[in-house]
């Protein structure tokens, strides 16, 4: 069995060959201008070149008696972005192979050094200040792309701090929660209907909190923000078990949103864009009205692989590429892009249940939440269920920072699935 | 340690995360099916243009394979025959819209036959991106000749196959060039009676004395006459009222019966004919031969404007039997009033489009020929064409004689509020294989035997091979 495993890895770089092989197939067929396909060998090179460490780190995994099933998982979402990518930007494809290539060997340098990862849990405070300065970092450097000030542009290369912030962010709160597990759920303080720990134990949540306000309305960077957010709710319960936090949580965000839709310009555009796109749909909402767009061409069965029009949508590549897959794939490819997650989701949440150490169920949990709340948000904005927010779909989206973040994730969880078999 | 209380409440919180992901692809599910459809259709959804626009449109060709519009590499359309075809091929441009086989057989030549997008994938086997040919009935030499024969002169002409209703040639004079209409828009569209008017179809004329087979045909249907009838035509006819019809040119045909009456067009027998039938039975006549109502299918002609019957006084039915008071015909059902005789009584319906070609050269369409109308019998149908046989052998229509092909014909003069009479040619020629019909008017032109008989001379000689 384990055996039959090592070949589900290489499985998502199969499938997305034989899409790009299938563009190759009509250069003058379909809507797709002649030579907008990757022509040369080039392409071909570089999905061995990253299936060949994908078989590598799969035996490595099964050998390790690691969960054998997440990696694969991923590799298909990461295949059918690579191919969604050739399809719609084709000159970025080798550079998103070259990324993924990049995230496994992020991916096997976190199993290698796990044992001195996994130590950094013991200094919860050190990793608190670590994720504040890596999401203050922008607000002071930051550079604005794409309507968001979080990036961070060394020479060529830009990044995403807050793609790694998040993973330190699940990192501190796994540590910090549950170092003061007991004492936040001791209700010593009662204020009306709520059970309340003494004010300086919950300072750092109020504090987190704090700043995904602040990114959203300082960096415009609401996807991240609702991420934070959400995260820090999620673990608090998960940690607590503490409705009382949940609720604090939901006043604060709402009151937070309340005064910032009141004195921002900006945040109100955003809201009034979400409530009612048809009132401006060639200009501010154009975005989300043409995804919507995509969704209804698209309909149950999409138009088919290169015969759709994504490229309408501005930015389709990066946040934009379930759009692309609903038009094109249809309601159908949508729904199994979705399955893929929650089958990822529901692994990593095993792994949590599996594991004895507090602080490791709390990171396992947290690393699960964090990789499928991020899928919600995104996929949420572009059908317009909540606001449309700027964060990547995780291992599909283009987007450097956001596939080495990924598999810094996936290798945490692979890590922590490992200790299972140790106990 | 309680460690089943935080397993427990890791599971709670997996299972709130799973609910918002459910309600999501609810919503999703009702985004993609049952809002699809209104999505796709919005207005400001652009991509169902995007989809034709990536059509490379088909090819337009002429009954024998002539390409009469096709698609240049950049996408770009050619009209090779330019303004001579313009009344068959129309135009298509992003701004302007379509008009001709451009416009109504838009679908079959973006390859559109079928609406397929809702079975999804799939419909890209049968969608090629390669739109199909649309081969005409059209012949281009026939065209050419009938619209150098008007020779820039306003007017129309139309040959029919009488036996099938294939339109051999559609000519609307002046005419613009389908090639460069969209830097010419401005200018064109500006004409109320310009070059955009296709006058074959939407051409409304007095008929004049073209009118006047088919009112021999009523009244010896009606038993209004006889072929024995001698007529006394002292050149002026008292139809009451104070009013008097005349010959043209003050001709005085003496004493006639009905064939010479037809021969010579003596006006003064025929609206003796037209008062003696009356109102009923004018009408009836003008019913059996369809001109109440339009043809439907690939042809959009504009219907008659008939007298208003049953409160015509004497003059008034004398002037309609020769084809004048407020009677308004087009050239396109003058071909069709010629095709009944030439074809046994029964009017054939008139049609465009042969064929509908797949990019592989599998014909997906082919049109059947359909009995538009028995308008009358065939014994009245031999009898009158038998009598618009000496029309062009010995009568008015002698300027149509080609030698070693039996042509039939009727001339008209019709008097007109905008100037010079128009000049009318209608009639068939019995060519090697098939028997064709035609309709030519020149406005303002004139005589019929002398302006308008020529062009259908030139019609049957172009397509005597």
């Amino acid at each position: 069995m384990k055996n039959w495993s090592l070949m589900l890895a290489p499985l998502g770089f199969v499938l997305c060959g034989m899409g790009i092989l299938y563009l190759k197939m009509n250069p003058n067929g379909g809507p797709l201008p002649a030579g907008a396909v990757p022509g040369s060998l080039n392409g071909f090179l570089w999905l061995a070149g990253a299936a060949l460490p994908a078989l590598f780190l799969q035996a490595v995994i099964i050998r390790r008696r690691e969960d054998t099933v997440l990696f694969p998982i991923v590799l298909m979402l990461a295949g059918v972005g690579v191919a969604e990518i050739a399809r719609l930007k084709p000159e970025l494809m080798i550079r998103q192979l070259q990324w993924i290539i990049v995230g496994m060997l992020v991916l096997l340098l976190v199993l290698r050094f796990w044992g001195h990862i996994r130590r950094m849990l013991d200094y919860p405070y050190l990793l608190g200040i670590g994720c504040v300065l890596l999401l203050g970092l922008p607000l002071l450097f930051g550079t604005e792309i794409g309507g968001s000030k979080n990036w961070l542009v060394f020479g060529p290369i830009s990044i995403q701090p807050s793609e790694l912030g998040k993973i330190v962010l699940v990192f501190f709160l796994a540590a910090y929660l549950s170092d003061h597990r007991r004492v936040l759920t001791l209700p010593s303080h009662r204020f009306l209907l709520l059970r309340l720990p003494p004010l300086r134990f919950i300072a750092p949540l109020i504090c987190i909190w704090g700043m995904a306000v602040l990114m959203f309305v300082v960096e415009r960077d609401l996807g991240s923000a609702l991420l934070f957010f959400g995260m820090a709710v999620l673990m608090t319960y998960m940690a607590t078990g503490s409705k009382s936090y949940v609720f604090l949580a939901l006043v604060f965000i709402g009151a937070a949103a309340a005064v910032s839709y009141a004195m921002f310009g900006h945040v109100r555009v955003r809201f009034d864009i979400w409530l009612n796109p048809w009132q401006d749909p060639n200009g501010m909402a154009y975005q989300v009205v043409q995804s919507m767009f995509a969704f209804g061409t698209g309909g149950i069965w999409g138009t088919g692989f290169g015969y759709g029009h994504p490229g309408f949508i501005p930015e389709v590549h990066t946040d934009f590429i379930f759009a692309a897959i609903a038009e094109e794939m249809g309601l159908v490819g949508a729904m199994m892009i979705i399955a893929c997650y929650v089958m990822l989701f529901w692994r990593g949440i095993r792994v949590a249940l599996a594991v004895r150490n507090e602080k490791e169920m709390l990171l396992a949990g947290g690393c699960s939440c964090l990789i499928l709340l991020q899928m919600f948000i995104i996929i949420a904005g572009v059908t317009k269920f909540l606001p449309l927010t700027g964060i990547t779909l995780p291992f599909v989206s283009y987007g450097g920072s956001s596939m080495v973040a990924g598999f810094l994730l996936l290798g945490v969880l692979l890590s922590l699935s490992k200790e299972q078999e140790h106990g | 340690m309680a460690d089943w209380r935080m397993k427990r409440q890791i599971l709670r919180t997996a299972s709130f995360l799973l609910m918002l992901v459910g309600l999501l692809t609810v919503y999703i599910v009702y985004l993609s099916a049952w809002e699809a459809d209104d999505l796709a259709a919005n207005p400001l959804n652009m991509r169902s243009a995007a989809a034709r626009a990536d059509i490379r449109r088909g090819s337009i060709l002429d009954a024998r394979g002539r390409v009469l519009a096709q698609t240049r590499q950049d996408g770009s359309r050619s009209y090779p025959m330019g303004a001579a075809m313009a009344a068959v091929t129309g135009y298509n441009g992003e701004k302007i819209g379509s008009a001709g086989v451009e416009g109504h057989a838009n679908r079959e030549l973006l390859g559109l036959s079928e609406n397929l997008s809702r079975i999804g994938p799939i419909s890209q086997l049968f969608q090629s991106d390669q739109g199909n040919d649309v081969k005409l009935t059209i012949e281009a030499d026939a065209q050419q000749a009938a619209y150098d024969g008007l020779d820039g002169r306003r007017g129309a002409v139309v040959v029919l196959d009488a036996a099938t209703g294939a339109v051999l040639a559609m000519v609307s004079s002046p005419s613009y060039d389908p090639n460069d209409i969209e830097s010419n828009w401005k200018l064109l569209s500006k004409q109320a009676d310009g070059a955009l008017l296709n006058r074959a179809v939407q051409g409304l004329y007095p008929p004049g004395s073209t009118i006047k087979p088919m009112i021999a045909d009523a009244a010896l249907t009606n038993a209004a006459t006889n072929e024995r009838e001698i007529f006394d035509c002292n050149g002026s006819l008292d139809v009451g009222g104070g009013q008097t019809i005349r010959e043209s040119h003050g001709e005085v045909h003496g004493r006639v019966d009905l064939r010479k009456a037809l021969t010579e067009s003596c006006n003064v027998t025929f609206g003796t004919l037209g008062m003696r039938l009356g109102d009923e039975k004018l009408k009836k006549a003008f019913e059996r031969f369809g001109f109440d109502r339009e043809i439907g299918g690939d042809i959009v002609m504009t219907r008659s404007h008939l007298p208003s019957f049953g409160t015509l006084g004497s003059g008034d039915q004398a002037q309609t039997a020769i084809g004048q008071s407020s009677l308004l015909v087009t050239p396109m059902h003058m071909a069709l009033l010629a095709a009944a005789y030439a074809n046994g009584g029964v009017i054939m319906k008139p049609y465009l489009v042969q064929q509908v070609i797949t990019p592989g050269g599998t014909v997906i369409h082919e049109t059947v020929p359909q009995k538009w109308l028995t308008a009358t019998t065939p014994e009245m149908a031999a009898r009158l064409d038998s009598y618009m046989e000496d029309v062009v052998t010995k009568g008015t229509g002698k300027a149509a004689q080609v030698s070693g092909i039996r042509v039939t014909g009727k001339t008209g003069t019709a008097e007109n509020a905008a100037g010079k009479d128009h000049a009318w040619f209608i009639g068939s020629a019995e060519l090697r294989n098939r028997r064709i019909v035609f309709a030519v008017i020149v406005e303002n032109g004139g005589g019929g035997g002398t302006q308008a008989a020529p062009i259908a001379r030139k019609v049957i000689l172009s397509l005597q091979n």
